[in-house]
C-alpha cells in the first residue's frame, strides 16, 4: 500500500479541501481526515458546502449553519447558500441602519433586496462564508476541513477570489479616478468599503494558495470516468495555484474472493490502479479497502480514518 | 469682498472658464462608469461583485438620482431601480 507520506504535515495545515466526482466518498475521507486531526489533538472544523449534505448523515446527527460540537476537538457545519445570502442582507442593513436618514434606508434596502436576489447571489454568499474561514476569522479551529461538491462547482469556487479581486479592483479605480477631480479618497465611505473587501480577497488568496496553509485533496475510485476527472482536475488546480495534497483511491476490492463476478471486476481495477499510479506518479496515494460495509457512524469511521492516516499520529 | 479677491477670481475665470464646463463633462461621464459599474444587472450584464456592492448602495442612490435628472428624466428610468 502506498501511503501519503505527508499526510503527517497534512494535519498541519491549516485549511485542506476534499474534491473528486460525485459519489467516490468525498464526504467520508474529509470526515474520516478531520477525526484523525481531531484525535492528534488539533481543533477541526469539518464544514460541507455540497448542497446535499451529507455529514449530517455519517455523523448521524443534525448540522447546521452554524458550528456544533459533534465529539471533542470535533466541530461540524453545513454552509447552505440561500440562508447564507439572507444573513449576508440581514447584516447588511443593520450596518447601514445607523448612517443614514429613513428616505434614502427605504430606497436603499429596495435595491439590496432585489441585488440579493440577482441569480449568483446564493453563490457570491457561500464564497463569502468560506472565505472568512479560510481567512481563520473563527479562532477556535486549527484546522478546517472542506467537504465540498463535486469537482467543477468547487473548482469555480476557487477561482473566485481572483475573479472577484480584479472586479472590485476596477471597481475602485472608476471610484479613485472619479473622485481625483473633486474629492480625496482616503475620507470617501465607499472608497473605504471596497479598499476593505479588496485586503480580504487579497487575504483569502493568499492563504488559498500558500501551500504551508492549504492543501486539496482528491478522492477517486480505480475507474475509468473519475480518474480522467481526477486529472482534469489537477490541471486546474495546477492553473489556479492551488497546492495538491494527495489522492485517495478509494473502495479498492478485495484480491482474495473466490466470487468469479469479484475476481473479474478486481482484475480490471488493478489496470486502473496501475493506470492511476503511473498518471498520477507525481502526486502522494493512498489506498483504501472497500470497507464490507457503509461508513456511517463514528466507529466505522474510525476504522477509515486508521487506513486512511497511518502516519498522521506518528510524533 | 477685496479688491484683491475680485481680481484673483477674474483671472481664475479667465483662465479655467473655457474648461469649465469640460471638466464638468469628464467629471459627469466617470461618475456614470462608476454607476454603470454598479447597476450592471439592472441593465442586464452580469455582476459577479453585486453582493459586495450593497453596503455601497445606500452611497450612491443620491449619485443615481443626479444622473437620471442630468438625463433629462425626471423620474427612475429603470422600473426595478426605484428612486425617486
Amino acid at each position: 500500500m502506498t501511503q501519503i507520506s505527508q499526510m503527517g504535515s497534512l494535519l498541519d495545515k491549516k485549511v485542506l479541501f476534499f474534491g473528486g466526482k460525485g459519489g467516490v466518498g468525498k464526504t467520508t475521507c474529509a470526515s474520516a481526515t478531520a477525526l484523525a486531526a481531531s484525535h492528534a489533538g488539533k481543533r477541526v472544523l469539518l464544514v460541507s458546502t455540497d448542497p446535499a449534505h451529507s455529514t449530517s448523515d455519517i455523523f448521524e446527527r443534525e448540522i447546521g449553519p452554524e458550528p456544533v460540537e459533534l465529539l471533542p476537538n470535533l466541530w461540524g457545519l453545513e454552509i447552505d447558500g440561500a440562508l447564507e445570502s439572507q444573513r449576508y442582507v440581514a447584516n447588511v442593513k443593520t450596518q447601514i441602519k445607523g448612517l443614514f436618514g429613513d428616505h434614502i434606508l427605504k430606497e436603499a434596502n429596495k435595491q439590496i433586496d432585489l441585488a440579493a436576489s440577482m441569480p449568483g447571489a446564493e453563490e457570491m454568499a457561500l464564497f463569502d462564508r468560506i472565505g472568512g474561514l479560510i481567512r481563520g476569522e473563527d479562532t477556535r479551529f486549527d484546522l478546517i476541513v472542506f467537504d465540498t461538491a463535486p469537482t467543477g462547482h468547487t473548482l469555480r469556487l476557487i477561482r473566485m477570489p481572483e475573479l472577484m479581486e480584479a472586479w472590485i479592483r476596477a471597481l475602485s479605480r472608476s471610484r479613485q479616478a472619479m473622485l481625483g477631480i473633486e474629492q480625496d479618497d482616503k475620507t470617501d465611505p465607499v472608497m473605504i468599503s471596497l479598499t476593505d473587501r479588496l485586503e480580504g480577497l487579497r487575504e483569502f488568496r493568499a492563504r488559498l494558495l500558500s501551500p504551508r496553509v492549504s492543501a486539496f485533496m482528491l478522492v477517486l475510485v480505480a475507474e475509468r470516468l473519475p480518474i480522467e476527472e481526477t486529472a482534469r482536475a489537477i490541471e486546474q488546480l495546477n492553473e489556479a495555484g492551488v497546492n495538491v495534497g494527495g489522492l485517495v483511491v478509494n473502495r479498492i476490492l478485495p484480491a482474495t474472493s473466490p466470487d468469479p463476478f469479484l475476481q473479474s471486476r478486481h482484475a480490471q481495477e488493478v489496470v486502473y490502479l496501475d493506470e492511476i499510479d503511473r498518471r498520477f506518479a507525481k502526486h502522494s496515494r493512498v489506498r483504501v479497502p472497500q470497507l464490507p460495509s457503509d461508513v456511517h457512524g463514528v466507529k466505522t469511521l474510525e476504522a477509515l480514518s486508521e487506513m486512511l492516516v497511518p502516519l498522521a499520529r506518528q510524533p | 469682498m477685496s479688491v484683491r479677491q475680485n481680481i484673483r477670481d477674474f483671472f481664475h475665470g479667465a483662465a479655467y472658464g473655457a474648461y469649465e464646463r469640460e471638466l464638468r463633462m469628464q467629471a459627469a461621464e466617470l461618475n456614470d462608469m462608476f454607476l454603470l459599474l454598479c447597476y450592471m444587472e439592472v441593465v442586464g450584464l452580469p455582476n459577479p461583485a453585486t453582493l459586495y456592492l450593497l453596503d455601497v448602495y445606500p452611497y450612491i442612490l443620491e449619485q443615481f438620482h443626479l444622473w437620471h435628472k442630468r438625463m433629462g428624466m425626471d423620474r427612475s428610468p429603470l422600473g426595478n431601480l426605484p428612486c425617486c
